[in-house]
């Protein structure tokens, strides 16, 4: 939703309160000591808003969904009040209920949506029982309500009776999402609370349900409560955004001031250190420090620690609620100052980085065309065939074509970084290029030589297939189980340089990885070099990892998702790093992302390509600029629509005021993917031959290394003779 | 799907492992040093016959040739089994199918309560614990499941024998019927049965032990699991909730281990009835073992083999009921 002037007027029109929260606090006993992980929060929803509450993981958002509805887990205590407010009726006090009557305020009037709808239904039930069992056991007609559900699930774009008849295991992770939704909705609520209900899912599949939400809430008169920690996701949903720091509410306002004029501190960090697409990449800066522990939440106000404005009075006095008008509300002593001090745009500074970035890239391009890569990838295919049994002699197996012919070259202190959603074959990619994976069909050459006919072979006098496994290494996404938990950091970190650099002696090892550990931020080294994996943070982990992966010396390294297991603050800080090292190692990056503004962030840094994979082939590659604001795949558009923006309205293009680009917001099936071209099922502009023929890669742009599969960059293809296939009644519009 | 049907793929498999078991014991039973020829002549020795007289005897009533090829011996075995003939019992001198057919109803009378009771206590007792998790009955139960599962069930049943029977003189040290009392259905051979019958079960209860653990980490998991917290926040009933939620989930996984412990407790039969002169399949195995009694032997391998392998098929062919993700890679998923 867009929030123009008019719908700002009518949402402040319906500013009646439907729930009300006065001075929450939840607390554990813990053994550690009292762990409060509410802490006095007052805060109104207003009756048909959509509320977003923001903020890191441990930030006490979970916990502040759970009390609206008293469903606070064992053994969280609950106190303060919460007050819910039906139409034309008594006020209820929700803490106050007994069973019975909290069992028709839950899901009858309140209900919520979780983020593990993966573990949301009992497996081994159908999906149609879980809405009879809730209509039964809130004394609903079933029959009635079955009608309702399936207009629900019609209105969330599944089909009902095939969704309804299966098991949730049958479902993938969005349909199952769409379905709990779907349920949360049967007993008509008036207040829908979701926590993080798109956390688990691709950002194609995040931004249609955003978008499903926006027509669910005005359909059925919903008020809703979104709780995530992604800002911009929830950027043009929301009426109303409160930031939620050490289990606070830090600031509340309309989404249009939380956006262009926040107050407190914290959340203009915030903003400023989450990757998106428009912002100059150089104004992406990390929060220093990290969360408070519940249980030693500092003194006064909470964010003291890791704010440049704080003062003595902030050690000391807990901010209250600041009016910086009638609508927002900031917990800071000095918001005031706040916009002086941590300025949104460095206009100062980035003068010179917009011509910067549109320097590098050209140049490296120019001199890269006449050089020989370093890995080249040609026709790659890696086809999975699904398990054969012993007596399967007669059958053919099923194939899952991961990979289905690409062909990609890597330079020299290059940076690839491959885009698309989970179960595209981009991973499947990534390790066929380091070899890690054996592919079934085309070849895979480093330097100029198949890596699997010196692995074969033994090694052809130049290069031995010990040489090629060293220059090609991987860094995992989740640094917690790629570092073995038995040894130190010191044992794991001076593997590679015995094996490799058996000229150092002891202490020449241990020089060079303090160095390096200090270099990455990890200081005092000596005290790091001692510790085992668990003893690290998330962050700290993956740098060991990164580094351990660098002491290889490598040319090239597969970067799988390096950074979506870090907290959001953390990872602009991780990207920089990675391409810090990349100078310094000389080395090539083949960067892994489902998110196209983190792809962005490193492309553009590291003057690299974005290729953007849908259902096993290479569907467009090329420079940052010209994926992001030329795209000519239609796919590439799609995920370009589905990355949210921090800005609203007034900096969207045309694509982004309009509606979905995709048709169908389900992925086929990969083990029987569609005939000709791939994308045709979804793709907005798909016509006839687009079922039949598959686009072969066309120069899609004038700049040099920008390729598209799609017949669109043809002038005279017989694409636009061909009919289109697009139905407009079918079309999913958001 | 393109692929055979994998419920023939499974039954196939079923009679290929039948198959190679079968070979393998009936190999290892011919290799095993000496022969029904020498056991038979050996024991009449000792009752004062004279050796060639014996040999003499021993041979007029040998039905197989102990010196056979073993090749021969086997395609011979082989015939004759598909056949539904599973030879004469050289010692006990009559047809192993008969010796079998009334040995086993004793067997499977001990194993299904043995079976049943301890699966009974093991869930019973693991959803207990884990809905007290932490507290005393928790941590009481789980020293008890500890225990028991760490005592070899002759050793119990050797306890059991000593105080039970030889001491308290509660149970009968011996047998599997009272004797003097006819056969058939009246209540004083069903209470004489049952009598017999229960210090072998209880010694196998130690199998509950393994069980309730097993249920209690289920019932853990499940417990805490997002698909319970959301059923009970819209408003199920508690009935729905621990039937259909806990049990039926935490329950899934005890079926395999149910099917496999039949396997073990018929394996478990051979010692157990031998403690209990009890005359079950278990206690004919080791006699004729003994008494290198080849087709007995065999025929007591096949039908436990039969079983077992029969009990896994069931448990794979009926889990997709059960658990619907186990449906096979026929489901049509997407």
């Amino acid at each position: 939703m867009t929030i123009s002037q008019t719908d700002y007027e009518s949402s402040s029109a319906k500013g009646e309160t439907i729930m009300e929260i006065r001075n929450a606090s939840v607390s554990f006993d813990m053994e550690r000591g009292d762990s409060r992980v509410l802490d006095s929060v007052d805060l109104d929803v207003h009756r048909n808003e959509v509320l977003g509450v923001v903020g890191e993981s441990g930030s006490g958002k979970s916990m502040l969904a759970s009390a609206l509805l008293d469903a606070i887990v064992d053994p969280g205590v609950l106190t303060g009040d919460v007050t819910y407010y039906p139409k034309n009726e008594t006020p209820v006090d929700v803490l106050d209920l007994d069973k019975q009557e909290l069992k028709e305020f839950r899901w009858e009037q309140v209900s919520m949506v979780f983020q593990g709808a993966m573990s949301s239904f009992n497996p081994v039930r159908k999906i149609s029982t879980h809405f009879i069992e809730t209509l039964n056991a809130h004394d609903y007609n079933v029959e009635e309500g079955m009608e309702r559900a399936q207009q629900l699930l019609r209105d969330l774009y599944l089909d009902p009776e095939r969704v309804l008849d299966a098991y949730p295991h049958e479902l993938s992770g969005g349909m199952k999402q769409r379905a709990l939704i779907a349920l949360s909705l049967i007993l008509e609520p008036e207040v829908l609370v979701m926590d993080e209900p798109t956390a688990a899912l691709d950002l194609l599949m995040q931004r249609s349900i955003i978008s499903l939400l926006q027509q669910i809430q005005e359909r059925y008169d919903l008020t809703i409560v979104f709780i995530t920690h992604d800002l911009p996701l929830i950027a043009d949903l929301t009426d109303r955004i409160a930031v939620m720091y050490a289990f606070e509410v830090a600031e509340l306002g309309p989404t249009e001031e939380m956006l262009e004029r926040p107050a407190h501190p914290y959340t203009r960090l915030l903003l400023k250190s989450t990757p998106n697409l428009e912002s100059p990449i150089d104004e992406m800066q990390p929060v220093e420090g990290s969360a408070p522990d519940p249980v030693n939440v500092p003194t006064g106000c909470s964010f003291h620690p890791r704010c440049p404005l704080a003062d003595d009075t902030c050690k000391m006095n807990d901010p209250e609620a600041y009016n910086v008008d009638a609508t927002h509300h900031v917990h800071c002593h000095h918001w005031e100052e706040s916009a002086d001090a941590i300025p949104m745009t460095e206009s100062s500074t980035s003068v010179e980085s917009p011509t910067d970035r549109i320097d590098r890239p050209t140049t490296r391009a120019t001199r890269r065309s006449g050089d020989q890569p370093l890995v080249s990838l040609d026709d790659v295919e890696v086809h999975f065939e699904k398990e054969k049994g012993f007596f399967d002699f007669f059958s053919d197996p099923e194939t899952v074509k991961a990979v289905d012919g690409i062909s990609l070259d890597i330079y020299e202190q290059d940076a690839v970084v491959l885009v698309g959603e989970s179960g595209c074959g981009k991973t499947t990619l990534g390790k066929a290029a380091v070899g890690l994976q054996r592919p079934t069909g085309g070849s895979i050459n480093y330097r100029g030589e198949d890596i699997w006919d010196v692995h074969d072979s033994g090694g052809s006098g130049t290069l031995d297939w010990g040489e090629i496994r060293r220059s090609l290494q991987i860094v995992h996404q989740d640094p917690g189980s790629s570092l073995n938990p038995h040894r130190r950091v010191k044992t794991s970190l001076e593997e590679p340089l015995k094996r490799w650099h058996d000229d150092l002696d002891g202490n020449d090892r241990k020089q060079r990885i303090l160095g390096l550990l200090d270099h990455v931020g990890m200081s005092p080294p000596e005290d790091y070099f001692e510790r085992y994996p668990h003893q690290l943070s998330g962050g700290e982990q993956q740098r060991v990892a990164i580094i351990r992966a660098m002491l290889m010396n490598p040319d090239l390294i597969l970067a799988d998702e390096p950074v979506s297991a870090l907290d959001v603050s953390l990872r602009v800080e991780m990207m920089d790093l990675m391409i810090q090292l990349q100078e310094m190692f000389d080395t090539s990056y083949l960067f892994i992302s489902h998110d196209l503004s983190n792809a962005r962030y490193i492309a553009e840094k590291t003057g690299g390509r974005i290729g953007v994979v849908y259902l096993g082939e290479l569907v467009e590659i090329g420079p940052p600029e010209q994926i992001l604001h030329n795209p000519q795949h239609p796919y590439t558009q799609a995920l370009r629509w589905a990355t949210p923006e921090l800005e609203l309205a007034a900096g969207m293009g045309d694509d982004q005021t309009g509606g979905s680009p995709i048709r169908n917001i389900d992925i086929p099936d990969p083990t029987n993917p569609p005939s000709g071209c791939h994308y045709h099922t979804r793709c907005p502009e798909a016509r006839e031959v687009c079922k039949t023929d598959s686009p072969a890669s066309y120069q899609a742009s004038d700049a040099e290394s920008h390729r598209a599969a799609c017949f669109r960059t043809l002038e005279d293809h017989e694409y636009w003779n061909s009919d289109s296939i697009v139905d407009e009644e079918e079309s999913f519009d958001g | 799907m393109a692929t055979i049907d994998w419920r023939i793929r499974r039954l196939a498999q079923t009679v290929f492992t039948v198959w190679a078991v079968t070979t393998l014991s009936f190999v290892l039973v011919r290799l095993m040093p000496g022969n029904p020829m020498g056991a038979m002549v050996r024991q009449l020795e000792q009752q004062g016959v004279d050796p060639v007289r014996a040999r003499q005897l021993v041979e007029l009533r040998l039905t197989i040739d102990p010196n056979e090829p073993i090749p021969i011996a086997y395609v011979d075995y082989i015939v004759n089994v598909l056949s539904g003939n599973l030879g004469q019992s050289v010692y006990y001198a009559e047809p192993v199918t008969q010796i079998l057919a009334q040995a086993m109803p004793w067997t499977l009378f001990v194993l299904s309560w043995s079976l049943f009771i301890s699966f009974f206590i093991g869930i019973v007792a693991g959803a207990l614990m884990a809905y007290w998790e932490g507290g005393k009955f928790d941590v009481g139960l789980t020293s008890w499941a500890i225990l028991m599962g760490s005592i070899p069930y002759y050793v119990l049943a050797f306890l059991l024998l000593i105080f039970l029977a030889y001491r308290l003189n509660w149970f009968p040290t011996s047998g599997r019927a009272p004797t003097g009392v006819p056969a058939g259905f009246n209540w004083p051979f069903i209470k004489g049965i049952v009598h017999h019958a229960t210090l072998p079960v209880l010694s196998m209860l130690v199998a509950s032990g393994v069980a309730s653990l097993g249920m209690r980490g289920n019932s853990i998991r499940v417990l805490g699991s997002d698909y319970l917290r959301v059923a009970r926040l819209r408003g199920l009933s508690d009935t729905t909730i621990s039937t259909q939620y806990i049990a039926r989930n935490a329950v899934l996984p005890m079926y395999t281990s149910f099917l496999i412990s039949i396997g073990e407790m018929f394996g478990g039969s051979v010692v157990l009835e031998q403690v209990f002169q009890y005359r079950g399949l278990g206690y004919y195995l080791l006699a004729a073992t003994y008494q290198r009694d080849y087709p007995l032997m065999m025929g007591g391998f096949v039908l436990i083999t039969v079983a077992v392998v029969l009990a896994l098929l069931i448990a794979d062919l009926t889990y997709g009921l059960v658990d619907p993700r186990a449906g096979g890679q026929n489901s049509d998923s997407y």
